[in-house]
């Protein structure tokens, strides 16, 4: 097949990069979508891994530990340096720094220290590392950045380096708009790329900075100016960094747009709130889905398809009421169901049903046993079972390496 | 009134709902007036409170824009229950003003044989100001132009078409614009589908109801959509049904039933029948059946996908298929609505509000056009025209002229 | 040690020590009520809301069955804020038998229980979603009560009548001397300190635990059987009256719409340990197959919440203590003088929600009766604070308020509509509250997101107006979600299991809330 064409099922990370990888390798690409991926849920950074279940310094070096049945045993650390080193580049707007073999320690929204390996330079300042000195701002319209909360908590953190760093809460007074006493980060990012809010927004936090201080702000710096926190750095005349909130997450909605607006330009079809309802195969090969259009059911055949639409939080897989898991979309033989699938314990082991999912081989064919289910079905991100995503924090890592080998491996370069 | 609207059938979808905030980071009217508080707001958590009675007004914000169902991972139906809701809402106390706005052939049908004088009416503003005063529509709010002859007097006083059509017939929908206002689009649709090689039928026909149905009318616009489903099936069983008006195709497609919750045999035979023009023609493409000897036009053409296209869940065909056309750049204008949201942005309490939802549009259309943009429904383009001083047509427009037909 | 005195202590901050301490405290006595734990924190916060029309004993227990209907109309008017007049309808579904209905009917007339017999079509059109199999329709006077605000309301008449609520106080011991009742001891759980009341009398309105308080005063053997059910909240009112089985008395015959969500209940099944209740998964799978029946594609809808309440059922020989449904639900008083030789203090236990004033009633009559001093009991008369009005609740209460203060005030839980300034009051009032003693009288985390969006919310604004220091406020929120998961992870699938995986992504990844400091001294919360 000369131009093959590709149906990519969902637009989260793992959806968008395997879109990507395959429009630059020449396939047609049809993405269908359900809704908006995951991305603006997420903290707006790409994790490798962050905890193996001890705190990882270097990603890379620590994946060839992990269980048999995780899918980075899979995946392989090339791969994820691969994914990694082309997200980097796909992202345009200098919206990812770092690197994927090394781990930095930035703030959360509570306060707890959080490893990631590539995160956005207006991140990057709030680099937990000893003696640093915080001070942490933010406007008192927004109810979902707590300056106390956040300061208190890294001020009694032992870092990483064995350190301890300053930090200090403060909080001003500057509504996101008109008289607003509940402004979202949205509404703040929004303003923020507005030159005249910066300087209002700039002037009311600048006061409070002492000198050595870094300053740290909620992630809320301008949304579509990527610029727009190095210009609030230059009036607030301090380094400051953003701390990624709850969604809706601003960082997270750029890399999105990002990616989005990527796949629209190169002319990929971009088929936004239709559900997979059906598909046919022949055999071992999966020829078309069926998508419930508004009015009428629209069948897309392909040559190639792959599975990116995620793990429980989408509902690509769902446990109904007797307690049966299943793939809505496929229906795939699932592994990982060894009961039970959810314990009482909430500060014990994660629950084991968020690493149910499916199996795959070494081009993420899903697999039954060691048969592959559909020679041209992939599968990507959340859907692989395996990884306890959220408190690994591994999932951005899985996403994009598992769609980066999903699409070469469709393209020929490996399968 | 709204049996169903009590029923709330859609009511179950909130259900779905994990309050994830991706439909609010998409309402475009949230993001310019904090008078509304939001999709997922007054939807999907407002519901739990609702029973019977109204006390949460501000949901009259909405403009019905459907982004946020369109953009819900979970599969909530955000804007069908916020209709539903405001149906509820309306049944006490409706203006006369949503009631006017609502009835598009009426209005149309009075305009006609008069449009001169009622075009030059409606550019008077102290004419303007009363009206405002009176049913509370806004005196800047863009009014359709009224079209000297309709649409179906130029199909039946045309010359009899002696070319053959070797592809069968099928139905034209031309919608209440497409009659009244719209009409050389409506044209310009059967011409090409003629030139392709299709046998165009057009069956008297009226209103779908959308309107009635956006300003919580369902009675009326329920009765609107049945007759019309009668008329579009007059011109033949299994006939595939062509509309150049994207929004009442949304209508028939979709929104009669998962808003108003009609369920009838005959809207949904019509629903899985008819196509978007835009649609069906690439659909051609796509089976290697589209006549593709366009002509060259060097043009960069700023493209607007209406909420309710977008609505339907098919992505957005026109970009591939004016790509067909050698030389054509479409740059599709990202912004998630132009504000108009069919009538919203007429009235004078939202005119400001559209306005503002309207501006990254409008400034997207004025930075790139090279004398004209596409859109593919009337009242959008209605918006556009007015919020930018730009030609504003429907795609088929140059389709039509690639085929060298105009 | 602090030392306190009372004419009365009340030992218990259930519905019943509530009703208790009001009456007294309204007939002249100055009163003490204490708990382990907060008001209603036990067995009156976990049950259904069901404010009982009587219908569900016309057949099995005709006295209650006056007793509801008369008490109904009492605490609707005295706790009118507490209560939703939902009315409720008594349904005969395909699987049940016709017959039964003709004695409910008969049952109703006898115990003057207000029931009428409605048009299947007139069922129909007042809750559509119904099985449309069922053969047979009653509507009845049920409603729906918070029995939280309905406990705090008649603690706050108390307190305008003088009494004091102590919550987080532990009896320990009960002192007595020449065969009557002198002194409670308690320790204060959130200080740790020692607490001595000089006693006059004592009522023991313990629930489930009165047997371990008794046995404090030298009177053992006070055998209350701890009957478990089990309750899911559903995600949103799938009905809006009250709908019941029409049966003898089962599990699963109820379904109840309360504020914005509607409960399934209950199973019945006794107990070891009141302190220890499971949620076992069959018997959610019977709830969910009972709910079925009663709505169809209940068993589909997302069930949010599930709680087990323990019912204190006075053992009574005639039946086997594994069946507490047949004892008897009437209310029951020890005297502890006549049984165990101990003056001044009464037991009471049994009973229901619905009759709790009247409870009260009896056993502070029984009181007076003892000391030989008759005060007329004023309970029914009289509106506890903030029900003056006599208007009753509205699900949409809550939507039509945010409507008129949206744009002053922030919205923290967005499910329950609950706000800064709400959430800021009830800490004033409670600085040593937990977050769980907050949502429970306002409702913080208990809609969809189980406290996903607004947990981190609650215990940042604790911190910043200065109510808890950041040990506090990191071991409350921890707390918080433990407690949550409680009542979780039971019934966990479809839309809830979904909405836990977004919750865990941004609790666990998003915020790493696993890697927050520990504290380096204990934390008592």
């Amino acid at each position: 097949m000369s131009t093959p064409h590709v149906v990519v099922i969902g637009s989260g990370l793992a959806g968008l990069t395997a879109a990507h990888r395959l429009m630059a390798g020449g396939a047609r690409v049809t993405l269908v979508t359900k809704g908006l991926g995951g991305l603006q849920l997420s903290q707006g950074t790409i994790d490798v891994l962050g905890y193996a279940p001890g705190r990882v310094e270097r990603p890379l070096e620590s994946l060839a530990s992990l269980p048999a049945e995780h899918p980075y045993r899979t995946i392989g650390a090339e791969a994820v340096a691969t994914a990694l080193g082309y997200l980097t580049d796909v992202v345009v707007d200098d919206l990812l720094a770092g690197e994927a073999a090394q781990n930095v320690w930035l703030p959360t929204a509570v306060g707890a220290v959080r490893p990631t390996a590539l995160a956005q330079p207006s991140m990057l300042g709030g680099q937990c590392v000893r003696g640093a000195r915080f001070v942490i701002v933010g406007p008192k319209q927004l109810k979902d950045f707590h300056p106390a909360l956040i300061a208190g908590n890294l001020a009694r953190t032992d870092l990483p380096d064995g350190g301890r760093l300053d930090a200090r809460p403060a909080s001003f007074d500057l509504p996101g708009r008109d008289h607003e006493v509940d402004s979202s980060g949205l509404t703040y990012a929004r303003a923020l790329d507005d030159p005249a809010f910066r300087a209002r927004f700039a002037a009311a936090v600048k006061p409070l900075v002492e000198p050595g201080e870094s300053v740290g702000l909620p992630g809320i710096l301008g949304l579509k100016d990527r610029n727009a926190w190095r210009a609030l750095q230059d009036l607030i005349g301090h380094p400051i960094f953003e701390i990624p909130l709850p969604p809706p997450s601003v960082p997270g909605m750029r890399l999105n747009e990002t990616l989005t607006n990527g796949l629209k330009a190169a002319r990929a079809r971009f088929i936004l709130g239709s559900k997979v309802v059906g598909f046919a195969a022949d055999g071992d090969v999966l020829r078309s889905v069926t998508l419930g259009e508004a009015g009428r059911q629209v069948v897309i055949a392909a040559d190639a398809f792959v599975l990116a639409a995620g793990g429980f939080e989408s509902g690509a897989l769902d446990m109904d009421s007797y307690g049966v898991v299943t793939d809505t979309i496929f229906g795939l033989p699932l592994v990982g169901l060894d009961a039970p699938l959810i314990h009482g314990d909430y500060w014990g082991a994660a629950q084991p049903v968020f690493a149910a999912g499916v199996a795959v081989d070494s081009s993420m064919r899903v697999l039954d046993g060691d048969r592959v289910v559909y020679a041209n079905l992939r599968a990507a991100g959340g859907v692989l079972a395996g990884a306890q995503r959220w408190q690994e924090l591994s999932g951005d890592g899985i996403a994009a390496a598992s769609a980066v080998i999903a699409a070469d491996s469709i393209l020929g370069g490996r399968a | 009134m709204n049996d169903f609207a009590h029923l709330a059938v859609t009511r179950a979808s909130l259900d779905n709902c994990v309050k994830c905030t991706i439909c609010e980071t998409q309402c475009p009217v949230m993001a310019v007036t904090s008078k509304f508080p939001g999709p997922k707001y007054i939807g999907p958590q407002a519901e739990r409170f609702r029973n019977g009675e109204s006390v949460d007004h501000s949901l009259d914000y909405c403009s019905g824009c459907g982004i946020c169902t369109l953009s819900c991972p979970q599969g909530v139906q955000i804007a069908e229950l916020n209709a539903q809701a405001r149906a509820v809402m309306k049944e006490d106390h409706m203006p006369l003003r949503d009631q006017l706005v609502s009835r598009t052939t009426v209005m149309g049908a009075l305009m006609t044989p008069v449009a001169p004088l009622a075009n030059g009416a409606l550019r008077i503003k102290p004419l303007r100001k009363i009206v405002q005063a009176i049913v509370g529509i806004h005196e800047d709010a863009p009014m359709p132009v009224a079209n000297g002859r309709t649409f179906e007097a130029w199909f039946n006083k045309r010359p009899k078409r002696t070319t053959p059509a070797p592809r069968g017939a099928l139905v034209f929908f031309h919608g209440c614009a497409g009659e009244y206002f719209e009409v050389e689009t409506s044209i310009k649709s059967v011409e090409v589908l003629e030139h392709i090689g299709y046998e165009v039928l057009v069956p008297k026909q009226g209103c779908c109801g959308l309107a009635q149905q956006s300003n919580g009318l369902f009675d009326t616009a329920t009765k609107a959509v049945l007759k019309l489903c009668d008329e579009l099936t007059s011109a033949g069983k299994d006939l595939t049904i062509i509309s150049s008006s994207g929004s009442c195709t949304g209508m028939l497609k979709h929104e009669a039933h998962e808003i108003m919750g009609v369920d009838d045999s005959r809207l949904k035979d019509v629903g899985t029948r008819i196509r978007d023009i835009s649609e069906f023609l690439l659909e051609l493409h796509d089976q290697g059946e589209l006549p593709e000897d366009f002509q060259r036009i060097e043009q960069v053409v700023p493209y607007h996908a209406p909420c309710q296209l977008k609505s339907q869940g098919m992505g957005l065909p026109v970009i591939p298929l004016l790509e067909l056309i050698p030389g054509l750049t479409v740059v599709e204008s990202g912004a998630n609505c132009c504000g108009i949201a069919g009538t919203y942005g007429l009235k004078k309490e939202k005119y400001e509000i559209a306005q503002a939802v309207g501006k990254p549009l409008f400034d997207m259309v004025k930075a790139t056009n090279e004398g004209l943009a596409v859109c593919d429904t009337e009242t959008c383009r209605w918006q556009i025209r007015k919020g930018t001083g730009v030609q504003v047509e429907h795609p088929v427009w140059l389709i039509h002229k690639a085929y060298g037909l105009s | 040690m602090r030392r306190l005195s009372a004419d009365v202590v009340v030992i218990g901050g259930g519905a019943t020590g509530a009703g208790v301490v009001r009456d007294v405290a309204m007939r002249g006595y100055s009163a003490i009520l204490v708990d382990r734990a907060d008001l209603a924190q036990g067995t009156t916060g976990r049950y259904h809301g069901l404010l009982h029309s009587g219908g569900r004993y016309v057949v099995s227990d005709p006295r209650s069955a006056t007793e509801c209907a008369e008490e109904n109309a009492i605490v609707t008017r005295i706790h009118a804020d507490a209560v939703e007049r939902t009315g409720g309808l008594f349904v005969v579904t395909p699987a049940d038998d016709l017959e039964f209905s003709d004695r409910f009917l008969r049952g109703a007339i006898d115990t003057k229980v207000p029931v009428e017999e409605i048009s299947l079509a007139e069922a129909f059109k007042r809750e559509p979603r119904l099985n449309p199999g069922i053969q047979r329709a009653f509507a009845v006077q049920d409603g729906s009560v918070d029995g939280w605000q309905m406990v705090w309301g008649a603690a706050n008449s108390a307190k305008n009548y003088g009494a004091q609520i102590l919550t987080y106080h532990e009896v320990v011991k009960i002192d007595t001397a020449d065969g009557a009742v002198k002194a409670v001891h308690c320790v204060d759980r959130k200080t740790g300190e020692d607490v001595a009341i000089e006693a006059g009398f004592v009522i023991n309105a313990a629930g489930a635990w009165s047997g371990r308080i008794a046995a404090m005063a030298d009177c053992p053997d006070v055998e209350v059987v701890p009957g478990r059910g089990i309750m899911i909240a559903m995600n949103h009112r799938l009905v809006n009256h009250v709908v019941n089985r029409c049966v003898y008395p089962a599990d699963g015959d109820i379904i109840v719409p309360v504020h914005t969500v509607c409960i399934i209940g209950t199973t019945d099944v006794k107990a070891d340990d009141p302190d220890h209740l499971s949620i076992p998964r069959d018997e959610v799978q019977k709830m969910l197959d009972d709910g079925d029946l009663l709505v169809p594609g209940f068993r589909e809808a997302r069930a949010v919440h599930a709680w087990a309440g323990a019912r204190p059922l006075v053992k009574d020989a005639r039946v086997s203590a594994t069946d507490t449904r047949h004892m008897s639900r009437g209310m029951s008083v020890l005297d502890h003088a006549e049984r165990d030789g101990v003056k001044g203090l009464l037991t009471i236990t049994g009973g229901k929600l619905t009759t709790y004033r009247l409870m009260a009633e009896h056993v502070v009559d029984q009181m007076c009766e003892q000391l030989g001093d008759p005060r007329p009991c004023r309970t029914a008369d009289e509106a506890v604070p903030k029900s003056e009005s006599g208007a009753n609740y509205l699900v949409t209460h809550r939507l039509g308020e945010r409507e008129h203060d949206r744009l002053d005030d922030q919205v923290l839980c967005e499910c329950e509509l609950m706000t800064k300034k709400m959430f800021v009051e009830a800490l004033d009032e409670q600085p040593r509250g937990s977050f769980d003693d907050l949502r429970r009288q306002l409702r913080l985390g208990m809609g969809p997101c189980q406290g996903g969006f607004c947990s981190m919310r609650a215990t940042g604004v604790a911190l910043e107006t200065g109510h808890i220091d950041i040990d506090r406020a990191t071991e409350l929120l921890r707390l918080f979600l433990k407690n949550r998961w409680i009542g979780l992870w039971p019934i966990l699938h479809g839309e809830q299991l979904r909405q836990t995986a977004l919750d865990n992504w941004m609790f666990h990844s998003t915020l790493n809330i696993d890697h927050l400091p520990e504290s380096t001294q204990e934390v008592a919360l």
